[in-house]
């Protein structure tokens, strides 16, 4: 006789009043103790979920066989784990047998010093049980403070349902290898030369001691007529977002609740063109922060997309973008690249290019002579063995944004390289110069600056030198000024 | 107006609790769509928004909205309750996804027995846009007319009756687009736009009409400048076809032909082909190159670009010719990566030299004004130089 409760595929059996010896009988009585409770703990770096489930079992004095299966799961047999949280010594897990002819079932001998009812925990680690956070960020039309929601979706398809399960979702990188050397008692560079069975039977243990402290407190009570707060608490290098009260999530499903909402934050808009990191393209960026200030700060930001949008002018939405942020520490900034914008033209034109201070070497030797030197002569077995290149460049923005914007600029230059200009630019590292410039509703820019390469002999350096001077336009330019709005 | 389909769901599942979801007996409400706005402002994509009054329960709620058979992205939806029509405290609580469908419900609490306006935006795909232009100059090509249409085609295999239609610029359009219909629409009339009819040479991009004899070919376009000084200006012009008509000044339209418009924000202007000027008759020659060297295998170069040009038409015109150093440095010496450093000579016989807001290190700008031939017939011949100095070459 089986009595089956409403679990559906994990299963927990007390085969009733039947000694170990005999449970190869054909003709078996087992009742299915309901699970109490259930935890989940989830990492969204892995796909590994550690869960922990209570129920209440009625012991018998003396033998007492557990059988517990998990058909069409993905649970990790090898983590299975059965611990008598608040009985005292009265109960002694004395075996765990793995039957022969049936896959995904176990079966322990708990031996009790007297009959009674005790809370058992089970807890094992299964895949399919992911989570991931995910963002919707709604400018109003000035584009200067920002309705930001915050997400996090967790999807079930672990093959089990769980419900009313205590949810806690685990923010950051599992790092397990420092973990795993300590458990192993080895140097940390020679975890990976482990066999793979015995590296992963340490992770495993490692990432259970890591959950270990996650899983302690108890979620708190929901209440039914608002949406569940989402309770964030740092551990370690790590961070725990506690779902309040209790979730059921069947397999094959998945929810979706928010994880905080940022009213009023405010922002700014910056354009910026960096090569190395945005390509070749001017782009604007949304800029907040993830503090207190700006009603945010509460947590750090998981990885994950955001779809920005902004209130329009016709009292609807407009999308500017979707696209994936990074992990956000609390305190740091929020820089969301909203891509290209067509209002804003942004391009570099070269006006002019002379070449002076040129060196020729003689017959490829070690003598050279400088062109313009009075005593230069018309050596005719002489090649270019060194000169400096100026190039002049007007650096050309057009703001039809409709709203004064700020441009922020970075340019790389390799070699020895001079900086001319009278802007004010600052150098960002030892080869890239930054500046910005501000630029009024339908201001015309054109910053002029001239780059001076010291090439061949003449290259002393790897290194860009920042010169402030005036700019000269060239000849056939009837503009003069350096900056023409 | 709300048009149901049986592919698009938007139900309420009323006095359903959490435990009761697997219930057999539902009974649904469907709430009909109060207002559809399709918002194009994006480039790209889509974005539709639909306002609906939900019918909620004291107590938990459960909203369904499905989407089969349509390319919503559900990442892209977002459900909000629009503030100050509800007494009610209503949240959104969490949502669900079904497995293996294309539908979502969102669980909401009330307060107290309501109704809430919703809105719901979500990105759709198949629901696209293009622009394509009428420009009809008039008789004696003083002034043009420029039309700009809106294509919405609706692939998403959703109807969307009576929706507010928004380009990204000027007013909301009120229309309806069947399933798999195209929905054409003039959204703006600039009248009266002063013409600017250009003829051009240049022997990189528009090359040579009969390449033996050295005579450049001299393509014409109508040059638009997208701001308000020159009838535009209200908005960035987006890319599209431009079919080009001029009146017969008979009451008829001729087809010129047709172009198309790159798109063009403001302050810019788009050039638009018309066709090349057979009457216009550019011969560029090398007229000099003199190389002189300045020690070893370093040179100067001394080159004179000479133009005839003859204007065999009825009417003054005004010939821009450009003329690209690094391709006449390539040219007379070898082709090199390395910049060009060169200078107007004085025998240059431009009148107004280079063109300060078009020249660049890589383009020489200049405009020469061209009389209407004779009344005898006969073109007047100008002669124009171009004097380049090409110093440091090696």
């Amino acid at each position: 006789m089986v009595i089956v409760m409403n679990v559906k595929s994990v299963l927990i059996g007390l085969m009733c009043w039947l000694p170990a010896t005999l449970l190869a009988n054909n003709i078996d009585l087992s009742t299915v103790p309901p699970r109490e409770g259930v935890q989940l703990t989830i990492y969204n770096s892995e796909d590994i979920t550690l869960v922990r489930e209570t129920r209440l079992v009625s012991f018998k004095r003396g033998m007492n066989p557990l059988q517990f299966s998990w058909a069409n799961t993905l649970i990790d047999p090898t983590s299975v784990a059965l611990r008598f949280p608040d009985s005292g010594n009265w109960l002694e897990l004395l075996d765990t047998t793995y039957p022969h002819d049936k896959q995904q079932m176990l079966y322990w001998n708990v031996e009790a010093e007297r009959a009674g009812v005790a809370r058992v925990e089970i807890s094992y680690f299964t895949s399919g049980l992911t989570w991931s956070a995910d963002y919707t960020a709604i400018s109003n039309q000035a584009e200067d403070a920002m309705h930001l929601n915050g997400f996090v979706r967790i999807r079930n398809k672990s093959g089990e349902d769980y419900e009313d399960a205590e949810v806690r979702l685990v923010v950051g990188t599992i790092n397990l290898v420092e973990k795993i050397a300590q458990l192993a008692r080895i140097q940390m560079n020679q975890v990976g030369k482990l066999k793979s069975e015995v590296r992963n039977e340490f992770k495993k243990r490692a990432a259970r001691m890591m959950m270990e402290a996650a899983s302690m407190d108890r979620a708190m009570p929901a209440t039914a007529s608002s949406p569940k707060q989402i309770i964030k608490q740092g551990l370690s290098e790590y961070f725990i977002y506690t779902i309040e009260g209790r979730e059921t999530i069947p397999t094959g499903w998945s929810k979706r609740l928010r994880s905080f909402e940022g009213r009023d934050v405010p922002m700014s808009v910056e354009y910026r063109y960096r090569p190395t990191q945005y390509g070749d393209q001017l782009v604007r960026f949304y800029l907040l922060k993830n503090d207190q200030p700006s009603n945010l700060g509460e947590s750090p930001l998981p990885n994950g997309r955001v779809q920005v949008l902004r209130e329009n002018s016709v009292g609807g939405l407009s999308l500017i973008v979707s696209r994936d942020i990074q992990y956000v520490p609390i305190g740091d900034d929020i820089e969301l690249n909203l891509g290209t914008d067509p209002r804003v033209v942004f391009e570099l034109t070269k006006l002019k290019v002379w070449r002076d201070d040129i060196w020729m070497r003689v017959n490829g030797g070690s003598v050279y002579h400088r062109i313009g030197d009075a005593a230069l002569r018309l050596e005719l077995n002489s090649t270019v063995g060194g000169w400096n290149e100026h190039v002049l460049y007007a650096q050309r923005i057009r703001n039809n944004s409709g709203k004064p914007i700020q441009v922020k600029v970075r340019r790389s230059f390799p070699g020895d390289v001079v900086f001319k200009s009278n802007f004010g630019p600052t150098l960002h590292d030892y080869r890239t110069v930054e500046y910005a410039h501000a630029l009024k509703v339908g201001d015309h820019a054109a910053l002029l600056y001239e780059v001076i390469t010291r090439n061949g002999r003449n290259q002393k350096k790897h290194q860009l030198e920042l010169m402030a001077a005036r700019v000269q336009l060239p000849a056939w330019r009837k503009d003069s000024s350096g900056v023409k709005r | 107006m709300c048009k149901r389909l049986p592919f698009y769901l938007f139900g309420l599942l009323l006095y359903m609790s959490y435990q009761t979801a697997e219930a057999r007996i539902k009974l649904i409400t469907l709430p009909v769509r109060d207002r559809v706005e399709i918002q194009l402002d994006h480039p790209d994509q889509t974005l539709v928004e639909e306002e609906r009054t939900v019918p909620l329960s004291a107590g938990l709620n459960q909203v369904d909205f499905s989407w089969a058979n349509t390319r919503i992205d559900p990442q892209s939806i977002v459900f909000r309750i629009l503030k100050g029509d509800s007494r009610a405290e209503v949240n959104v609580l969490s949502v669900s996804y079904p497995p293996g469908e294309r539908a979502l419900v969102w669980n909401v609490s009330s307060g107290i027995a309501t109704t809430a306006r919703v809105r719901i935006s979500y990105v759709i795909a198949a629901l696209t846009r293009h622009y394509d232009y009428q420009l009809i100059t008039s008789h004696r090509e003083k002034s043009l007319t420029l039309m700009q249409y809106l294509n919405i085609r609706n692939g998403a295999n959703e109807v969307f009756g009576d929706s507010w239609i928004w380009p990204g610029f000027g007013k909301q359009l009120l229309k309806s687009v069947g399933i798999n219909q195209t929905r054409r629409v003039l959204i703006d009339k600039y009248q009266n736009i002063p013409v600017n009819k250009t003829y051009t040479v240049d022997p990189v991009k528009h090359g040579w009409l009969i390449k033996a004899e050295q005579k450049l070919l001299v393509p014409m376009h109508y040059v638009l400048k997208n701001d308000t000084r020159h009838g535009l200006g209200r908005a960035a012009i987006p890319r599209g076809k431009v079919r080009i008509f001029q009146e017969d000044g008979n009451g008829g339209r001729v087809f010129l032909g047709e172009d198309w418009g790159a798109t063009t924000p403001l302050d810019e202007e788009m050039a638009l082909f018309v066709g090349v000027a057979k009457d216009i008759v550019v011969k560029r020659t090398i007229e000099q190159n003199k190389q002189k060297r300045l020690s070893g295998m370093l040179y100067s170069h001394d080159v004179v670009i000479k133009y005839e040009i003859e204007n065999f038409k009825d009417i003054p015109v005004t010939l821009t010719v450009i003329e690209h150093p690094r391709q006449v440095r390539d040219q007379l010496r070898r082709r090199s990566e390395r910049e060009v450093e060169w200078r107007i000579g004085s025998k240059t016989s431009f009148k107004d030299g280079p063109d300060s807001d078009k020249t660049t290190l890589d383009k020489l700008v200049f405009k020469v004004d061209l009389p209407a031939r004779s009344k005898s017939g006969a073109a007047h011949k100008q002669i124009r130089r171009l004097h380049l100095q090409l110093n440091n070459e090696w």
